[in-house]
Formats: C-alpha cells, sequence, structure tokens
C-alpha cells in the first residue's frame, strides 16, 4: 500500500517535471525513443532483409524485439535516476542520501525512480511492436498467456536488475572503478539482446543464459510465448532464472553493504573523488 | 662579499627554444599518455569491458554464420568476407567510432577550463582519444587479431595492397569520426548544453549509418546504397570494404577525403559560432 502511495507522488513528480519544460521533455522523448529504436535497428533490418533470422520469421523477430525494448521501458520507468545503475550510485557516494531517508532500504529502491511518464518513450514503442507484430502472427491472447506473459516480464526484469546489481556491487569495493561498471553490463545486455539464439553453439549460449544473461532478456521467454518451445516448462525458465539470480544478487549486495558499513563513502573526504 | 661564482652550464644543456612542430608533438605525447594511463589507475575492472566485448564478437560471428550459412554470395558478400568485414570492425572499433571526449567534458563543466591550457583544443581531444586507444588495442584489438584463428575467421586482408589502402583509409575514417564528434559537440552547445540527448543520438545514428555494426550492402531495399552517400560511411564502411575488397578504393578514398575536408571545415566554423556561447554558460 506503502508502494503505491509513493508510486503515486513519484510519478506525479515526473509529471510535474516534464510539464514544467515541455520543449526539453519532448527533445528527451524523441531522443530517447531514436536511442531505443538504434538499440534493435540492427536486427531489425537483419529480419527485413532476410525475411527472419535462422529459424525466426521476420514476425517472430520484431514481436521479440518489441518485448525486449518494452522490458528496457519498464527498467527506464520504475528503476531511473540510476537505480538500475547502481554503482553510479554507490560510486559517487549517493547511497547515503538512500540510507537517510525514513523508510526501508529496499522500499526506498524500489520508487526512488519511479518515472513512468519519462519511461514511456521505450514502453511505447514497444508495445506497438508487439501488438503488430502479435496480430501477424495471429497470437490467441488468452488469460493463461497474460499471466505467463507477465511472469516473464517480470522474470526478465529481474535478471536485468539481478545482472546490474552483481556487477554494481563492486562499487563498494571500488567507488571510483567499479562507478561505471553497471553500465557496462547494462550496454552488454543491450547489445546481445536483440538476437535470436537458437543454433549458437552451446558453450556460447550457455555463457548468454549465464555470465552473461541477455538470453532472458526477450529469446528465451518469447521461445514460450510464441510457442517455438513448449510454452511450459519453458515460460517458467526465466521467472525461476531471475529468482535465482536475485538470490545471488542479494548475497553478493548485503556483503558489500556489511563493507560499507565499515569504510563508508569516499565522496565527503577533502580529497575524495566527485567533491 | 659573495665569492659566490654563477653556475656555467655547458653549451649542451643550455636552454633553447624547441621547433614548434617538436613542442606540439610533446605535448601530444604527454596526454595521450596520461589519457592511457588514466584508464589504468582505477584498478583492473575496467577489464570486464573488454571481456564482454570479446563475447559480444563471438555473439555476432556466430549470429552471422547463421543467417548466412548455405546462401552463398549475397550482395557481392561471401560469409568469410562478412566474418572478416565484422572482426575488424570490433578490431578496429574505437578509431571507427571516432569519439572524443567532448560530450563528457561538456557535461562536467570542463570546457570552459580546457581553452586555457596551452595546447589547442583539438589537440588535447585528439591526443586524449589516441591515448585511450592504445588500452585497447592492446588488450582487445591485438588479442582479438591472434584469436582469429580460434574462432574460425580469416582476418587478413584482401591482398597486402588493400592493407596499404587500409591504413590510409583508416587516418581519413577517424579524421571524418573526430570532425563530426566535434559538429556533435557545438550542437550541443547550441542546444543549451543538453548534451545527453546529443551524445546518445550521435551513438545511435553513427552505429547504424557508419556500417560498422552491419555492412551497408546487406540491409534491405536501397538503403544500403543511400547510406553510403552519407558522411558517417567515410567512417566504418570505407575502410571496412577496403580492407575486405568489397569496395572500390579510388572513389571510396575520395569520398572520404571530401568528407574530412568539409567536415573539419564545418567544425571550425560550428566552434567559432558557439564558442562564445560555451563562455557565457561557464564551460
Amino acid at each position: 500500500m506503502r508502494v503505491l502511495k509513493l508510486w503515486r507522488l513519484y510519478a506525479w513528480m515526473d509529471l510535474t517535471w516534464i510539464l514544467q519544460d515541455p520543449i526539453t521533455a519532448v527533445t528527451y522523448f524523441i531522443s530517447d525513443l531514436f536511442v531505443n529504436l538504434t538499440l534493435v535497428v540492427g536486427a531489425l533490418l537483419l529480419a527485413e532483409r532476410f525475411d527472419g533470422i535462422g529459424s525466426w520469421s521476420r514476425d517472430q523477430v520484431v514481436f521479440m524485439l518489441g518485448y525486449a525494448i518494452l522490458v528496457r521501458g519498464i527498467v527506464d520507468g520504475i528503476f531511473g535516476f540510476n537505480i538500475a545503475f547502481i554503482s553510479r550510485r554507490i560510486g559517487r557516494g549517493q547511497l547515503d542520501h538512500v540510507l537517510i531517508q525514513p523508510q526501508s532500504f529496499w522500499l526506498a529502491l524500489l520508487v526512488d525512480g519511479f518515472t513512468p511518464f519519462s519511461g514511456l518513450t521505450a514502453t511505447l514503442p514497444g508495445l506497438v511492436l508487439m501488438v503488430l507484430a502479435g496480430q501477424r502472427l495471429s497470437i490467441e491472447v488468452s488469460p493463461g498467456w497474460l499471466g505467463l506473459f507477465g511472469a516473464n516480464v517480470l522474470g526478465s526484469l529481474g535478471v536485468i536488475l539481478a545482472f546490474s546489481f552483481l556487477w554494481g556491487s563492486l562499487a563498494f569495493w571500488s567507488p571510483r572503478g567499479a562507478e561505471e561498471i553497471s553500465s557496462s553490463a547494462m550496454r552488454m545486455i543491450d547489445q546481445l539482446k536483440p538476437f535470436p539464439l537458437d543454433g549458437v553453439a552451446p558453450l556460447l549460449l550457455g555463457g548468454l543464459l549465464t555470465v552473461v544473461p541477455a538470453g532472458f532478456v526477450a529469446w528465451y521467454p518469447v521461445r514460450a510465448l510464441l510457442g517455438i518451445a513448449a510454452p511450459l516448462p519453458t515460460g517458467l525458465v526465466t521467472p525461476a532464472a531471475a529468482l535465482g539470480f536475485l538470490a545471488l544478487t542479494i548475497l553478493v549486495y548485503r556483503k558489500g553493504m556489511r563493507h560499507y558499513g565499515y569504510t563508508g563513502s569516499q565522496r565527503y573526504h577533502s580529497m575524495g573523488h566527485r567533491r | 662579499m659573495s665569492t659566490a661564482v654563477k653556475k656555467q652550464w655547458p653549451e649542451s644543456q643550455r636552454h633553447r627554444p624547441r621547433p614548434a612542430w617538436l613542442l606540439f608533438a610533446r605535448q601530444c605525447r604527454a596526454t595521450a599518455t596520461m589519457a592511457a594511463t588514466g584508464q589504468l589507475g582505477e584498478g583492473p575492472l575496467f577489464l570486464m569491458d573488454y571481456l564482454l566485448r570479446f563475447l559480444r564478437v563471438a555473439v555476432l560471428l556466430a549470429l552471422w554464420r547463421i543467417i548466412l550459412s548455405g546462401k552463398g554470395e549475397v550482395s557481392g558478400m561471401t560469409l568469410d568476407g562478412v566474418l572478416t568485414y565484422t572482426l575488424i570492425s570490433e578490431v578496429f572499433a574505437e578509431p571507427l567510432a571516432g569519439r572524443t571526449e567532448i560530450a563528457w567534458l561538456l557535461f562536467q563543466g570542463d570546457l570552459g577550463g580546457r581553452f586555457l591550457r596551452p595546447m589547442g583544443l583539438v589537440g588535447q581531444l585528439v591526443a586524449e582519444t589516441v591515448g585511450r586507444w592504445l588500452v585497447g588495442l592492446v588488450l582487445f584489438s591485438l588479442p582479438l587479431l591472434l584469436l582469429a584463428p580460434l574462432l574460425g575467421v580469416n582476418s587478413a586482408p584482401s591482398s597486402p595492397i588493400a592493407l596499404g589502402w587500409f591504413a590510409l583509409s583508416l587516418v581519413l575514417a577517424v579524421a571524418v569520426g573526430l570532425a563530426i564528434d566535434l559538429c556533435f559537440g557545438a550542437l550541443a552547445v547550441a542546444f543549451h548544453h543538453n548534451v545527453y540527448m546529443v551524445d546518445r543520438v550521435r551513438g545511435g545514428v553513427t552505429a547504424v549509418l557508419s556500417g560498422a555494426m552491419l555492412p551497408l550492402a546487406l540491409l534491405p531495399g536501397n538503403l544500403g546504397n543511400l547510406f553510403s552517400f552519407l558522411p558517417f560511411a567515410a567512417m566504418a564502411s570505407a575502410p571496412l570494404r577496403i580492407y575486405t575488397g568489397t569496395g572500390p578504393i579510388g572513389p571510396l578514398l575520395v569520398s572520404q577525403l571530401v568528407w574530412a575536408v568539409l567536415l573539419w571545415l564545418l567544425a571550425r566554423w560550428l566552434w567559432q559560432v558557439y564558442r562564445q556561447k560555451l563562455a557565457v554558460h561557464g564551460g
């Protein structure tokens, strides 16, 4: 309940930020829209040129790209202001700003970056691509399919955040050196997510589902949603993987927090960086 | 009364004014060294970027094999040619992207101070950029070239002559890329320092239009032809086509030279116009 109240408050702040300078907001929207599309345009162009990629048809690829953009849009919309890029907050000493808030740390992380209107630049085009491709693919949208879709979107979201936080935790030990490590992790996910990975060598595929789990961001869940693989149990793998990654991340993150409890941030030292 | 005798330095050690070019070369070397060592000074975590890039290359090569396997020659490119194109594009990814630190300097408000240094702004930016490339060259590009046989890719150029022309084309590509970067930097000043927006758009535009991500010949319809006339194609597509022997050397080099001259003139003009605005904003 408190989450919803705080989300409403943050959504209002996000809206007022947009309305106070609509011209700037529009330029941001257009540039973000453009950038989000360029992340997947390579795969889109390849699918158009070769009428699909590998065993995937063009429409299946478009649906997958829509899913990938949608998930990224949700990350941007709920975990904005560098929550998704947590190493920046840790490295810059901004974690203290979260810790002094009169609410639990995890609740603060859940609401602090809630910018649903700013995040529309990715969620809307993602949805449009999915709907257009879904119509051509004649997907039967049943309550069961929607449930599977919701679970997989949450799973993909969890995998992305866990991966970013897992790498980002290094900033507890190396605030300056690892300040941008979440950005590197997210960039790699963004670059590898838009391709269907059927036919990729097992070793490489294993790496893309574990070391850099880009396969769970769009490819694996969409296989289940489009019936390329059996919806069950394939559709449950991404949510399960997300739980596994999140558990590992929480372990590492807590260890980092304990370290942080002893060392604190360099930011406010006389020779601290970014001072 | 002091009996101290003023020390007489030998003739060879007395200060003599150095030629301007030598001073500039030393300034560039020192700046490049600082930029290179600056990356190494924050611990080994920066290596993660390179490890992830290796993974990315492996995925891209695997995807091309899936897409082009059994298709023979497509738009003048064979599977082997595309693999070489992709590998060399990744080996020279940093020079082909032609990105300086100008956007970051604008974002931080540090650019104004750069005008006060005893070295031209362009010289500083280029020297820093080259310094950072050197780290990538040692830690990523050379290992990737050595690993090419293991990845099943022939990294050799189409001919020894093509390698020579590629070197020249790469220099021109860097010149075009840096000029485009400076133009975008000036536009960021023009748009009231909306650096974030301009830089992200620049990254997206160049990645798609330069041919660094996908060979332009493999784009659908006439897009490849259309994009090859844009300046961005001079940044990556031209040198890579020369390397793989899939493009006419002469016209590609001439187009790069023309774009380099035009874009540097444009960059110079834009900075003359907007430098005042930068000063008003405080750097």
